[in-house]
């Protein structure tokens, strides 16, 4: 039997700015967007980008067009993430 | 994804190394932090901060140089950061918290030297913390014999000032602490340039008692039945406390209380209703170590309060904002700091009266006492810290471990063995 992957997607940023902008004005639409590390198999730059439910990306990309905040991408990724894994750094 | 290989490349670091911390920091975050149910958002502002942590605040550091300021980089929650910020210099912590810099604190320390030891002496060896790079002086204390040692070894590459921390808690012991409080006053105001006034210390000591207030906001919210914030996050934020600047950090610590606030009023809580409370006791966990939170509250557990350095001892008792004089101001923070209950004291029975307190106050369940490997003063209190609980009836589980991910597993079955007999 196959199992459905769950999927995350990411909003990814040239610079700390414009992801702490678009999450303002996400916030003052009350659009849930969490910050978080941009993960390793999208970029290898240290840097946040921003964690968004996929129901909310036309919402996002209006928002950037509207506000004229620099994004590098939206992208979907298998969602990787086990509290039972026991990788600490 | 912020580009900072040039900051970093002038700062002599050591990209390729440093790149393999970059590597595994997203997913060990996500793994701890990502995973958890209704977050409160206000911990955006320090999952910002980590996700950053190499590259915003070492680059305001940066800036706060280009304009003649200096950079301390302190080790210990006995260093008055009280002193720095009165001259116009910032005080922040240093690397120390990840296995990653240990093999490069073992190239000149022996393997028998505590992890945080190893890990901080690494991480400025190889050139893979920006923070130990910026420092214009590091400040170390004689909190344990390994960090004495270790500060010589530091002492070849950047400057170092040592405050020589009493080891007892008599009257003649808190003026000799003040004598060093006043000498490295001296120090600070040589280095920097710049005079620490009464006026300027007044402003700096209400400076770092509003960020403890602010801690002490977000510990009290702890003690609630329904818990509005994990453990894990309230680490994280205490963690951050030692890196950020203090006014933005207070004035974010605050925000998040006032979402607790509500969530406290609204009955709203992270982990379901009868949810093992445990406190954390012993030595500190320095940013990223997030192995033993993670472990307990995938455990079956909840971590209610850290009686650490990274938890209760940092914030704990303010220094008295009322003293007029250069003199009272300094005996003023060598009575606060002196309030601190670190096991290098003897007798230390001042701790063991904290962990009591706390107990009850964060309506503890039980107790997990943790040790860094090596660390011969905090093992060896443990005696007294598992017998005291034992008499007053709390359920105490001592463990000591490092910064490997190879006893996760265990420690994790012990773990969840202690909470399972707590449920009985």
């Amino acid at each position: 039997m196959n199992e459905k992957k769950e999927i995350q997607t990411y909003v990814l940023f040239p610079n700390h700015d414009n992801g702490m902008r678009l999450h303002r004005e996400l916030k003052k639409l009350g659009v849930r967007a969490t910050i978080a590390p941009t993960p390793r198999v999208v970029s290898t730059c240290c840097g946040i980008s921003l964690l968004i439910k996929k129901e909310d990306v036309e919402t996002v990309e209006k928002c950037v067009t509207e506000h004229q905040i620099q994004i590098l991408k939206i992208v979907d990724i298998e969602k990787n993430i086990n509290p039972n894994r026991d990788r600490y750094c | 994804m912020a580009d900072y290989h040039k900051m970093w490349e002038s700062l002599g670091m050591d990209l390729d190394l440093h790149d393999q911390l970059c590597e595994v920091l997203p997913q060990a975050f996500g793994d701890v932090y990502l995973s958890q149910e209704n977050r409160p958002e206000g911990m955006d502002y320090f999952n910002f901060v980590v996700s950053e942590i190499h590259g915003v605040r070492p680059a305001e550091l940066i800036e706060h140089q280009k304009k003649g300021g200096k950079v301390f980089g302190t080790f210990c929650v006995y260093v008055p950061d009280e002193i720095v910020f009165a001259a116009d210099a910032i005080a922040t912590g240093l690397c120390g918290g990840s296995q990653f810099w240990v093999p490069g604190g073992e190239k000149v320390l022996p393997k028998n030297t505590c992890p945080l030891i190893k890990a901080s002496v690494g991480a400025r060896l190889d050139r893979t913390c920006p923070f130990f790079r910026i420092a214009d002086m590091y400040v170390g204390e004689t909190t344990c014999d390994g960090k004495k040692k270790a500060w010589e070894i530091l002492a070849e590459d950047v400057p170092v000032h040592v405050m020589d921390l009493p080891q007892m808690k008599r009257a003649k012991d808190i003026k000799a602490w003040a004598e060093e409080i006043e000498d490295f006053k001296n120090v600070v105001e040589q280095f920097t340039g710049n005079e620490i006034t009464v006026e300027k210390l007044a402003a700096s000591i209400r400076l770092i008692n509003d960020k403890r207030k602010a801690l002490a906001r977000l510990y009290d919210l702890r003690k609630n039945e329904k818990l509005p914030i994990s453990g894990k996050d309230a680490l994280l934020v205490s963690q951050i406390a030692f890196y950020d600047d203090p006014v933005r950090f207070t004035n974010m610590t605050n925000e998040l209380c006032d979402e607790l606030d509500k969530r406290v009023k609204d009955g709203v809580s992270v982990f379901p209703e009868g949810t093992k409370r445990i406190m954390l006791t012993g030595t500190p966990l320095s940013i990223p170590n997030w192995k033993l939170h993670n472990l307990v509250e995938t455990s079956g557990g909840v971590v209610v309060c850290e009686e650490m350095c990274t938890g209760t001892r940092y914030f704990e008792n303010l220094v008295d904002e009322t003293k007029n004089t250069m003199e009272e101001q300094i005996m003023a923070l060598s009575e606060r700091y002196m309030h601190i209950n670190c096991a290098c004291f003897t007798p230390n029975t001042g701790r063991i009266d904290d962990i009591l307190r706390l107990a009850k106050e964060y309506q503890v369940d039980g107790i997990i006492d943790v040790n860094l490997k090596f660390c011969g003063l905090y093992d060896t209190e443990g005696y007294h810290v598992e017998k005291a609980m034992k008499e007053a009836g709390i359920p105490v589980l001592g463990i000591e471990t490092d910064y490997t991910d190879s006893d996760a597993q265990q420690l994790r079955t012990r773990i969840s063995a202690f909470i399972e007999m707590l449920n009985n």
